[in-house]
């Protein structure tokens, strides 16, 4: 009898509906989430003693960030992820109207006004605006995936991403366009539509290219080009210092010259120069080599998530990663004009991190259900 | 519930391999940038210079046995701008072409220039800094910076030395005590936010800089600036190339002075003399040749001065006495060399002690041979001559002695008498003043103590005891021998009215021989009974007559004439005029 019943419980593992994560997954987080944590530590300790009197304050901050980001990663993993589609409507709304309010009384850091002070805490509404997107996209598509069957059922679906698209844009252009690109990429994947997406995408560079030519972001251009005539050339040039002075294996960790201020508040955009300084090329092949992992690893829990809401979730996370981790490698590496994006996981933010493990817990949730073969 | 549909599955899988080809072809970018673009970076990095400012530390004072300042430092200033905080560039342009002397075109590229900070002009003086100052101009830094600064400029020169833009000790003491006088260089460190402008609230983080140690020296400023003239006037009297006097205390090694003429200037040691421009070669070997300290670094074949050598062995070996006789008919055969006496027709008979006033040349030979090449070199190491001496200063040069096994009949005939080897004026000075200061082995030394700001001695310099040479007997009867050189005999132009003076002279020639070029030396000690002061003056190439006896004699004469009241030692001749009479 009892051989019975066990026989039974495996067959039932067998069939899918068992409740286990992807542990793989939930080791890379953990893995990255460490190295970022080292790092962070090692590019802000200077900075952090000189402006606050303890090594420290960084990162405390940011292992706090996280420790509430695990939390959140908890909840998701334990919730029935079908349980977050309820809310889309409702997340969408409110990023929009806590990223126009974010412009009027903000707080400001470097000319534009990126922060809201919740009760003590500094909270960055953009990096909500990215998830709200991501969930309210997943969500529209997969109720009605025949409404993405005609290109002009995508361009309706863009068209509601317009508002926070703006509202965004206003003070931060960077994580628009993230914004942008995201929802870009989970309509093309819906949509059964290739070529008018080329020709789209076409469009909009050839637009960007006249705009850019055509405004002040001229300059952009210019600098990315000769950082060594501008002054706003400086963080690229020093971060070029950085990578250029770490060789094959590096300086070691900690050992970082152009971290101590030369590059301009390493431990945020630039963060990845001084991996290279510190680690070598060596170093810096092992982060981005992690990067692929991580993203190779969503990619197949998308593709394998027993409903589409699932996918086109965890989708939405793979892009939202995959662009910031290639936006800021480009810029760092000055292989494009200058435009502050993190580095996910590693650069300093915390409600950027915060976000990014509470969506690796989305992910986790969906791998649950997933036929995943391993 | 509907999974992904088939295209979806199809396009997901391409955007992620797309990501995964870019994020490997950034991997390339970084593997560009790290591998073939490094020294590229590197290089402009040292270019833009950072806002790491450094500040130098006082470099020690050299000063001299009296308290003389020999070299310290003048406060200069740095004119910098950091291009991100000048707001009114125009005002600053004005200000700086003003009161800097250089065009307005020049400063206009340097404050227009993006950089994070860019040099306007160093070792501008304190007054022109502080009219600067005075300015308040944003952008502007007044850095205050030490200079070296020589006081005397061409006195003392080649021993004293110079510092390199880094504060770095180049030649002399300032080379060979560089980490005593060097100091601890501080920093100020500046910072700066996301868009490379300097965080005013953040102010500055200061690590003072810990200034030099003083050295105090044995050198003596007054003997070395009449002993420069006197060389100075030597050389253009003679029309000679260059002339050396170096001025010891013999009993216990102290240097008052080592002269070097043609000297250069301290102040500008980058440019070269007259004497030196004149000269073909490349600017860089000039130099080295113009900073070259003769005294310590280059050999000469000592010639009659040497006999105080061959004396003081032969002596200490009892293979002759001051009374023995012998004879000179003008030259001698030493294995079928007939080797000439400088006096062709020969002094005839003579007792030893004559023998050396009239500085005959076979009579040495004699001794030579008697001794026998083995046990003359057997003197040279308990002299301890053949190696350098020790002196703190960089570039001694060792003696150029033959190789015993080498040395035949010949070679010991002209060893004995001075010529055939090599050795260093400060070599000779010094082994002189052990054979004559009753046998002890003297170390020549500049560096007496280091004292901190406060005068408080940090350290001594001691020199090692390096024992007795040669009996206390030997050196009287050599002292006595050789001050009757000095009294009525070759060296008498050495006299001076007053004083017993001891010594001997030296004409060698200048090799290779027969260049018709001569080298005419002296070496003094007084008082003869108990020697105080020892002194060599050497006269490189002299045009004319050029006998040691005849022009380097009368020199040390002189220099003897006012240095011996002005350390203090007593007259022992009463009788003057009988010492003028002759």
């Amino acid at each position: 009898m009892e051989r019975a019943v066990t026989a039974q419980k495996k067959k039932r593992k067998r069939t899918g509906t068992t409740k286990y994560i992807d542990y793989t997954l939930l080791l890379m987080i953990i893995c990255i989430l460490g190295f970022g944590l080292v790092m962070l530590y090692s590019t802000s300790a200077y900075n952090a003693t000189l402006k606050f009197g303890s090594s420290i304050y960084y990162l405390k901050r940011q292992a706090m960030s996280a420790g509430l980001g695990f939390v959140l990663l908890y909840i998701c993993v334990k919730l029935d992820y079908h349980f977050f589609a309820k809310f889309a409507g409702v997340a969408y709304l409110l990023a929009t109207v806590l990223c126009l309010a974010v412009n009027f009384v903000g707080t400001s850091s470097h000319g534009s006004s990126r922060w809201l002070n919740i009760a003590g805490f500094s909270f960055q509404p953009s990096e909500l605006a990215k998830v709200a997107v991501i969930l309210y996209l997943a969500t529209v598509i997969s109720k009605r995936p025949m409404a993405m069957r005609t290109f002009k059922g995508n361009i309706k679906l863009l068209a509601t991403i317009l508002p926070i698209f703006v509202v965004v844009a206003y003070n931060n252009l960077s994580t628009a366009i993230i914004i942008v690109g995201i929802a870009f990429i989970m309509v093309f994947i819906s949509s059964p539509k290739t070529a008018p997406f080329i020709l789209a995408f076409v469009g909009v560079a050839l637009l960007a290219v006249v705009f850019i030519f055509g405004t002040y972001r001229q300059e952009r251009v210019q600098i990315w080009l000769h950082p060594e005539n501008y002054d706003t050339g400086y963080q690229t040039l020093q971060g070029l210092y950085a990578i250029g002075s770490g060789g094959l294996f590096g300086k070691g960790l900690g050992e970082s010259i152009q971290k101590l201020g030369f590059v301009p508040e390493a431990q945020n955009d630039m963060i990845f120069s001084i991996i290279c300084e510190e680690l070598g090329l060596f170093g810096a092949i092992c982060v981005i080599l992690m990067y692929i992992l991580l993203l190779w690893r969503l990619l197949l829990i998308a593709t394998n998530a027993k409903d589409m809401f699932g996918s086109y979730l965890v989708i939405g996370i793979m892009v939202h990663i995959a662009l910031q981790v290639i936006l800021n490698i480009a810029v760092v590496t000055n292989s494009m004009p200058n435009t502050g994006v993190t580095l996910p996981f590693v650069s300093y933010g915390g409600t950027s991190i915060m976000f990014l493990i509470a969506e690796m817990g989305v992910a986790l949730s969906v791998s649950k259900s997933a036929h995943v073969e391993t | 519930m509907e999974r992904l549909r088939v295209y979806s599955h199809r396009k997901a899988k391409l955007i992620g391999g797309t990501f995964i080809v870019v994020l490997l072809a950034l991997g390339l970018r970084v593997g560009y940038l790290m591998i073939f673009r490094a020294s590229h970076y590197a290089e402009l990095a040292v270019e833009v210079e950072q806002r790491e400012r450094k500040v130098k530390a006082a470099r020690g004072r050299i000063i001299d046995r009296n308290g003389v300042i020999l070299a310290s430092n003048k406060t200069v200033c740095t004119i910098s701008v950091i291009h991100n905080q000048i707001e009114d560039p125009e005002a600053v342009i004005s200000c700086l072409t003003k009161e800097l002397g250089l065009t307005e075109e020049e400063i206009r590229k340097k404050v227009e220039k993006v950089s994070s900070i860019e040099k306007i002009k160093t070792n501008v003086e304190k007054d022109i800094g502080d009219a600067i100052r005075a300015y308040d101009l944003a952008g502007v830094k007044v850095d205050d910076d030490y200079k070296r600064y020589y006081p005397y400029d061409r006195i003392l020169s080649k021993v004293l030395g110079f510092t390199g833009g880094d504060n770095q000790g180049i030649i002399g003491l300032e080379a060979y005590y560089d980490e005593a006088l060097q100091g601890e260089d501080g920093k100020i460190l500046t910072y700066t936010d996301a868009r490379g402008v300097e965080v005013a609230e953040l102010g500055e983080v200061r690590l003072e800089p810990e200034a030099g140690d003083d050295l105090y020296v044995s050198l003596d400023y007054n003997i070395s600036r009449f002993a420069t003239q006197l060389a100075e006037q030597t050389m253009q009297r003679h029309q000679a190339s260059g002339v050396e006097i170096i001025v010891m205390n013999p009993k216990n090694g102290e240097i008052y002075t080592m002269v070097n003429v043609p000297e250069f200037s301290l102040q500008e040691p980058f440019t070269l003399t007259e004497y030196m421009a004149g000269q073909t070669g490349e600017k860089t070997d000039l130099l080295n040749e113009m900073w070259r300290n003769i005294c310590i670094s280059d050999t000469y074949e000592p010639g009659s001065t040497f006999k105080i050598i061959t004396t003081a062995a032969a002596l200490e070996e009892g293979v002759v006495t001051p009374e023995e006789s012998f004879y000179c008919n003008g030259s001698i055969t030493v294995e079928d060399t007939r080797i000439r006496c400088h006096k062709t027709t020969g002094h005839g008979s003579e007792d030893f002690t004559h023998a050396i006033m009239n500085s005959c040349n076979p009579v040495f030979i004699q001794l030579g041979l008697r001794l026998g090449a083995p046990r003359f070199f057997h003197y040279f190491e308990q002299f301890q001559m053949l190696s350098t001496t020790g002196i703190d200063l960089p570039g001694e040069g060792a003696t150029i002695m033959h190789q015993l096994k080498n040395v035949g009949p010949v070679e010991l005939a002209t060893i004995s008498f001075g010529q055939s080897f090599q050795l260093t004026p400060i070599q000779m000075a010094s082994t002189v003043s052990s054979l004559i200061n009753g046998g002890e082995r003297v170390t020549p030394h500049i560096a007496l103590t280091c004292r901190d700001r406060d005068g408080k001695v940090t350290r001594t310099y001691k020199t090692k005891d390096k024992g007795s040479v040669v009996s206390k007997e030997t050196s009287e009867i050599l002292r006595g021998l050789l001050h009757q050189v000095v009294a009525e005999g070759t060296g008498k132009n050495g006299q001076v009215a007053g004083f017993a003076v001891g010594g001997k002279t030296a004409t060698s020639q200048m090799l290779p021989r027969g260049s018709g070029k001569y080298i005419a030396s002296f070496i003094g000690f007084a008082p003869a009974e108990d020697p105080e002061v020892l002194a060599i003056v050497i006269i490189h190439e002299p045009q004319g007559i050029y006998y040691g006896g005849t022009i380097a004699a009368p020199v040390c004469s002189q220099l003897f004439e006012n240095i011996l009241p002005y350390l203090g030692v007593e007259e022992t001749e009463k009788n003057t005029d009988s010492a003028v009479a002759q």
